[in-house]
């Protein structure tokens, strides 16, 4: 019977081909989406998942107050781990991990070759028992607890030392430290949320011999006794603050994370370390889109195999005279389905493995197909193919097995109207959604667009920033300046600690004496051209002073509009007026103002900002802005002229406007993959509209060929078919213009810069909705109304 | 006796008043008797055929097939009963589409749960009787009407019904594949012992038959 089953399943596949095919592709489509992103989510969440000891693992989180924005870090001040482990008798261990440079990449010597390192970080030796980490060649991950001692994963010591045993040999980090390899480990896999290539040993940094409760830069990890009360240890450690700093300098309070949620619930911390950060919101948000194709491919392979239904109510009642029972009606019609939905499986793997590499560009993963044939990845799918096939049969098989035979042998009967109310809902549905998903993404690319033509306050086109963090010595680094100067094609320099686009140091701006709470205020350390280079608008005032005394300390600033407007002044007042910046000693002078720009990403309202020439940070970047002439041709100059400057580093640079591109990848990530998802949904919407007309056109036939005979023309049946489904598309852009508009209101409350939307977006959405439905209604209505009607009406 | 049907009524409600399709219908049926109803367009003779084949149910009266009262029956065990006795011929023949002749004939067994080898062995043993052997691959769509209808006859007997109810048979047939069925109809009858009832329009088909009946707005006249 199961044979005779799957022959006529087979066999009725092959008859209808045009809509085999078109049911096939539907779900294929549906599948292969949903199998791409069950790969991603399933590779998101293994994160972490390798750790023997994860659940009792916890990174410590910095909440900080209102006048350093509430915002939660993921570094914590140098003194919290040795304190806690301390006092606290439930944290067994504790490691601290600092990014060098707090996050500048590392110019590594190893004999006279030159290395960059993005990833080298300072740690205390028990992170290896906290991770387990192994030591592969080397005594012991204590040797770390030396100062100047580094261990290398297995393949950066492969990069610095070939084939030679690295062990005993030293390295130079930033043309200063000697560091000595102790140990090599082994590379952390993808799915880690911490991956080094060099850990140097803590005790060789600056934090290790006076901890202090300021800085808060430091990763955090302890390790909790097992069973240990988090909330318990969360108390304590809250006392263990209360010891350490009195209550008027808490500008924080500290929180466990477990480690199983570093990965994906960490979205919107700051100074996280990880190379990747998850976000459960997107998965969740995928997963329902995924789902919802899924569901809209199942809905219409419901549609399109009750479309032949007229045939199939016949042989159902053939079926049931010749003895068959509901029961094994409901299996034929599930068999058939199970072979429809293990075919488009097959195929929808296929289109998922060319679907992958796409996928991966745009989300920046290395999600590999193989990944599919893990057990709990086949047994996902096997579930996979159960459950469409059980959704996607369910209609046809207990809709149409329960036709009694009278009626269904009976050619005056018809289909019950509920039925088909409930087909034109479904398709009402499939198109909202596409109509909602046209409107959202629309509006993405609006917004994408508007951050992009924003006026940001400065002109980051044609401007370069050279690293120059891990090079030693002032008067080097005047040398390379001047030597970048000298160049025809550069046009302005100038040494910055940081630039538009990258996080330079907080401080706090205060009113006056009294002024308890402050406002938070970047500053940058940078010379006096950089308001020029940069193209600041100079309201009033002029710029830093050009040079600076060694040993003047006073400290002068330029401020921009919004930090004088926290002041109360207007720009011609603030001039030479003195102003109270947190851990700038004295009061600086105001020497200008500049109008507010954007230094941030546009998520972001602009809050205070200084430059400043107090000597406390280092300038890390030579900040160029060149003739925009040949790109190429420039940055081999500057190249060449940075090494026949400095010898013991490697040139490394950015455009600022790419750099400012880097912060909006996230809304690009959504915008691409919502458009994707876009034409797939209106595609197989499309598909379900296809469906149903021909299921009506297959209804009204002979209606056709009547009023064919009677003198209609093609044109005017055309009409009249097209008309019902254009009417059906109507309702549900009726229904998705709100929702579209509440969800993208909804979207655009994160940005503090934003478009409005307009009517034109609906405009064009409701055109493109029912343009698409016309043609692919009509595709179906001009067929009908050729045909002939002789034959239509001879079959009766 | 095979069946008997006693004081039968059917009807629809149109418009707050019933109109009967069948009116205190009662008929006895000896097994082995070859019976034609007969009547005009919209008489009932094609739902009472539905009603005694089980594929249609009524409002009001008792129906015994085989002494078991159909009427109280569920609907499972109702099938089971038809799926054991009945045969159906059509006037359309409703032979499956998608089936060649040789699974057409087949289907029958196959929902009686017939072992495969006793399947191949009886529809062969079929094949052979109606001389379409030859055509055992073939889709209904390849034969003409009356070939059609013979695999149409040929799948009612296989499941060897007492009872073959055929509504119009030769309707869509022209004349000698009509004398043809109708001779096949009388062999059976006479030499195998089936009884059938038959739905007709023609005078002449109906003289093929042992005993006729005749409806009028459905009632037996």
């Amino acid at each position: 019977m199961f044979h005779n089953n799957l022959k006529i399943a087979w066999r009725s596949l092959k008859t209808n081909r045009m809509f085999s095919g078109i049911n096939i592709l539907g779900l294929s489509l549906g599948l292969a989406i949903t199998i791409v992103l069950f790969l991603f989510i399933s590779y998101e969440r293994s994160f972490d998942k390798e750790y023997e000891h994860k659940e009792e693992i916890f990174r410590v989180l910095v909440q900080t107050d209102e006048s350093y924005g509430k915002e939660i870090l993921c570094t914590a001040p140098a003194a919290v781990a040795p304190a806690i482990k301390t006092d606290i008798p439930s944290v067994k261990k504790a490691a601290r991990i600092l990014k060098h440079g707090f996050g500048e990449t590392a110019f590594v010597k190893v004999g006279n070759t030159n290395f960059l390192e993005k990833e080298l970080y300072w740690c205390d030796p028990e992170l290896f028992e906290i991770f387990n980490i192994k030591i592969l060649e080397g005594r012991s991950y204590k040797e770390l607890e030396r100062p100047n001692t580094v261990a290398l994963s297995q393949s950066t010591a492969k990069r610095y030392f070939g084939s030679e045993d690295p062990i005993g040999k030293t390295i130079l980090v930033d043309n200063e430290d000697q560091l000595e390899v102790v140990g090599i480990f082994p590379d952390f896999a993808s799915n880690s949320s911490i991956s080094f290539n060099a850990i140097g040993s803590f005790s060789s940094t600056f934090a290790f011999k006076e901890p202090s409760w300021g800085n808060s830069s430091f990763e955090t990890y302890v390790q909790l006794d097992p069973g240990a009360s988090i909330a318990t240890t969360e108390l304590q450690m809250q006392s263990v603050l209360d010891k350490n700093v009195d209550k008027a300098g808490q500008w924080f309070s500290l929180t466990l994370q477990p480690l199983e949620n570093v990965h994906l619930f960490s979205a919107g911390y700051v100074n996280s370390y990880s190379k990747h950060i998850g976000d459960i919101s997107e998965i969740r948000n995928l997963t329902f889109l995924a789902l919802l194709i899924l569901l809209i491919a199942c809905v219409n392979y419901m549609n399109l195999m009750t479309a032949k239904s007229q045939k199939r109510t016949k042989d159902v009642g053939i079926n049931k005279t010749l003895g068959a029972s509901s029961k094994s009606l409901v299996i034929r019609f599930y068999a058939e389905t199970g072979l429809v939905t293990l075919i488009s499986l097959f195929i929808g793997i296929g289109i998922s493995a060319l679907l992958l590499p796409a996928f991966n560009t745009i989300t920046g993963m290395e999600l590999e197909m193989s990944l599919l044939f893990r057990l709990e990845m086949l047994t996902g799918l096997v579930v996979f193919w159960l459950t469409t096939t059980l959704v996607a049969g369910s209609y046809p098989a207990f809709y149409l097995s329960k036709s009694s035979p009278n009626a269904a042998l009976n050619p005056g009967s018809k289909g019950g109207k509920g039925v088909i109310n409930l087909r034109k809902g479904l398709v009402v549905l499939q198109f909202a959604a596409s109509v909602v998903l046209i409107v959202s993404v629309t509006v993405i690319y609006q917004q994408l667009e508007f951050m992009q033509q924003q006026k940001l306050g400065y002109e980051p086109e044609n401007t370069i920033a050279v690293t120059t963090g891990g090079i030693r010595g002032t008067s080097i680094k005047q040398t390379l300046v001047k030597e970048f100067k000298s160049l025809s094609m550069v046009s302005d320099v100038a040494m910055a600690q940081g630039f538009p686009g990258i996080s330079v140091s907080g401080r706090t701006l205060f009113k006056n004496e009294n002024d308890e709470n402050g406002t938070q205020i970047s500053t940058n350390h940078s010379d006096a051209q950089v308001i020029e280079l940069l193209k600041l608008n100079l309201l009033a005032g002029k710029t830093l002073p050009l040079v600076k005394q060694e040993g003047d300390t006073l400290v002068e600033v330029v401020l921009n509009k919004k930090a004088i407007e926290y002041l109360g002044y207007s720009p011609e007042e603030a001039v030479g007026k003195k102003v109270l910046i947190g851990g700038f000693g004295e009061k600086a002078r105001i020497m200008g103002v500049v109008d507010n720009f954007n230094y941030e990403s546009l998520h972001r309202p602009i809050g205070a900002y200084a430059f400043h020439n107090r000597r406390s940070e280092a300038k890390s970047f030579v900040l160029l802005r060149v003739k925009s002439a040949d790109l190429t041709d420039t940055m081999h100059q500057l190249k060449s002229t940075f090494e026949s400057v400095i010898t013991d580093a490697a040139f490394e640079y950015v455009f600022l406007d790419k750099n400012m591109e880097r912060l909006y990848a996230q809304e690009h990530k959504t915008a691409l993959m919502g458009l994707i998802f876009c034409v797939l949904a209106i595609f197989v919407a499309c598909l379900g509209l296809f469906g149903l007309a021909a299921f009506t056109a297959e209804q009204r036939k002979k209606e056709i060929g009547v009023r064919k005979v009677l003198g209609a023309s093609v044109l005017g049946i055309t009409q009249m078919l097209s008309k019902d489904f254009l009417k059906l598309v109507l309702v549900a852009v009726t229904i998705a213009f709100p929702m579209a508009y509440w969800l993208m209101t909804n979207w655009l409350h994160d940005f503090a810069y934003r478009v409005t939307i307009g009517w034109t977006v609906f405009a064009l959405a409701g055109i493109l909705a029912l343009f698409i439905a016309l043609v692919t209604v009509s595709f179906q209505a001009i067929s009908a109304a050729r045909a002939n009607p002789v034959k239509s009406l001879r079959t009766e | 006796m095979l069946l008997q049907l006693r004081n039968i009524f059917k009807w629809v409600q149109q418009g707050g008043q019933r109109v009967f399709l069948l009116k205190d219908i009662n008929l006895e049926v000896q097994e082995g008797e070859f019976i034609s109803i007969m009547g005009p367009s919209g008489s009932g003779k094609s739902t009472l055929l539905n009603v005694i084949g089980m594929l249609d149910t009524f409002d009001e009266g008792e129906y015994d097939f085989l002494s078991e009262s159909v009427h109280t029956l569920k609907e499972k065990y109702r099938s089971n009963l038809y799926k054991e006795y009945i045969g159906f011929v059509f006037q359309s023949y409703h032979l499956l589409d998608d089936l060649t002749v040789e699974e057409n004939l087949e289907m029958p067994l196959l929902y009686k749960n017939i072992k495969g080898s006793e399947r191949k062995a009886l529809v062969a043993d079929m094949l052979d009787r109606f001389n379409i052997v030859g055509k055992k691959d073939l889709f209904p769509a390849q034969l003409s009407g009356g070939q059609q209808q013979l695999v149409g006859v040929a799948r009612a007997l296989i499941g060897k019904p007492k009872l073959i109810l055929a509504d119009e048979p030769t309707g869509n047939l022209n004349s000698q594949q009509s004398e043809e069925i109708m001779q096949l109809f009388k062999k059976l009858n006479e030499e195998e012992g089936v009884t059938i009832i038959q739905v007709t329009h023609s005078e002449k088909n109906a003289e093929y038959g042992s005993r006729i009946i005749n409806l009028l707005d459905g009632r037996k006249i």
